[in-house]
């Protein structure tokens, strides 16, 4: 799990153009829409195209998204648990 | 009917942040290609919105936002601005993801900035500004297309439209156009553009915008007192006409023009135009030119157009910018005139306005 989570944060940085971030600046549990990273609906479109094209897993359901966004470590037991 | 330049913003190759400085520490680089110097762009632009614009949003919201700070004018009846090429690298990015991933996901970001519009929309946003919001996209008539609209818009009754004009350099788009034979090849240091001889010219890109108004303010730079656009004018003569017709219109002869701007690019063929001009109707009259400073690009015109506001402020003409040598005392009038590719032309009358 943990080397998924690693792997994620460096996507994370790359797909969000996150400047001036490396992936220990990034805490797994943090919120990812209320902390300091300060992302956005657009953003959440860019973590839906990274899913499905990095992992072939698609998020369809609003109230789904909102769970499985909370944080890194959620979207990566998500991925985890559909691949 | 006075339009009046009263604040002025210049992303550009030269150093032209600080508009209390006209071209006082000149760039000068041996390359064909000239790339804006980047400037502290978390200035105006906060880190969220920079990490995802690309360099020519980065140039024009900064533009923007010096022109609006030299006018101390946030409130906005209009922002409109010309572009030739639009946003052109998040267009590459955004077609290559849609070949490399089979048409499938993309990236909504590079989608939604991909637009040739989404410089003045990132503006109106940043200043929440609900008002009129264009962007004309007419190849080397973009930034002239612009001016017109905002001109006209000021004949309308609004008091402050903000206007811009640029574009940006990508390698794909060098690429294409060092394939067509556009820019020279040979080394030389870009100051020395018109000591060359023969086709081709150096590229460039830039973003310069500027403040209309109604009014003067204490700020003014120029009264703005025609623009003509020509495509693809049959003959110079066709050229020569249009700007007797600018001057006659103003209650002006030719003897009145203190300095003419012309639009060389150093390309052997492309300057015939400003050659039979100034050995023709232009006789006489001291000439200035700017393209060596920032390059060649489909809306330099506008790069001209604060060269000119310039000049008439400071009411001083940098040894740079002289085609040969000459004083001025006192600039009124300044004609600017350009073509791209001999296929765009404008003509912009100026004029000084007193403190």
């Amino acid at each position: 799990m943990q080397e998924l989570i690693d792997k994620l944060k460096l996507q994370l940085i790359d797909q969000l153009n996150l400047e001036d971030m490396t992936p220990e600046d990034i805490n797994e549990d943090d919120s990812l829409f209320e902390s300091e990273l300060g992302l956005d609906s657009i953003d959440a479109l860019e973590i839906i195209v990274l899913l499905e094209r990095e992992y072939g897993v698609k998020i369809q359901n609003q109230e789904d998204g909102k769970k499985i966004f909370k944080s890194v470590r959620s979207i990566a037991e998500h991925i985890d648990a559909n691949t | 009917m006075n339009i009046y330049i009263n604040g002025i913003g210049n992303v550009s190759p030269q150093n032209t942040l600080d508009n209390s400085k006209f071209l006082e520490e000149l760039v000068n680089e041996k390359s064909n290609t000239l790339w804006v110097k980047d400037p502290n762009y978390k200035e105006h632009i906060s880190g969220g919105s920079l990490r995802r614009m690309s360099r020519i949003l980065k140039i024009g919201v900064h533009s923007a936002h010096q022109c609006m700070t030299d006018a101390g004018q946030k409130k906005l009846d209009a922002i409109i601005t010309g572009t030739g090429l639009g946003c052109l690298t998040d267009t590459e990015k955004f077609l290559k993801n849609i070949y490399s991933n089979d048409e499938g996901v993309v990236s909504p970001t590079q989608f939604i900035q991909s637009t040739h519009n989404a410089i003045s929309a990132q503006i109106a946003l940043m200043i929440q500004c609900k008002n009129y919001n264009f962007t004309y996209t007419h190849r080397g008539s973009s930034f002239e297309s612009a001016l017109l609209d905002g001109m006209l818009l000021i004949q309308e009754n609004a008091e402050n439209v903000l206007v811009g004009g640029l574009d940006e350099l990508t390698d794909s788009y060098l690429k294409i156009t060092s394939r067509m034979n556009m820019w020279k090849t040979t080394g030389f240091e870009q100051l020395d553009l018109f000591m060359q001889e023969g086709k081709g010219t150096i590229a460039g890109e830039g973003a310069s915008f500027f403040m209309l108004g109604k009014k003067p303010s204490q700020n003014c730079y120029a009264v703005i007192k025609g623009l003509q656009i020509l495509f693809k004018p049959q003959n110079v003569s066709s050229v020569e006409n249009t700007i007797n017709s600018l001057l006659v219109n103003n209650g002006l002869v030719k003897e009145d023009l203190d300095i003419v701007i012309l639009g060389y690019n150093g390309d052997h063929e492309l300057d015939a135009t400003y050659h039979q001009l100034q050995s023709g109707l232009l006789q006489g009259i001291d000439v200035c030119r700017f393209k060596h400073l920032c390059g060649e690009y489909k809306t330099a015109s506008s790069f001209g157009l604060w060269t000119a506001s310039q000049i008439l402020k400071k009411q001083h003409v940098p040894d740079i910018l002289k085609k040969g040598e000459f004083e001025k005392s006192s600039i009124k009038n300044v004609l600017l005139y350009n073509n791209y590719n001999n296929s765009n032309h404008s003509m912009l009358l100026l004029q000084h306005v007193e403190s």
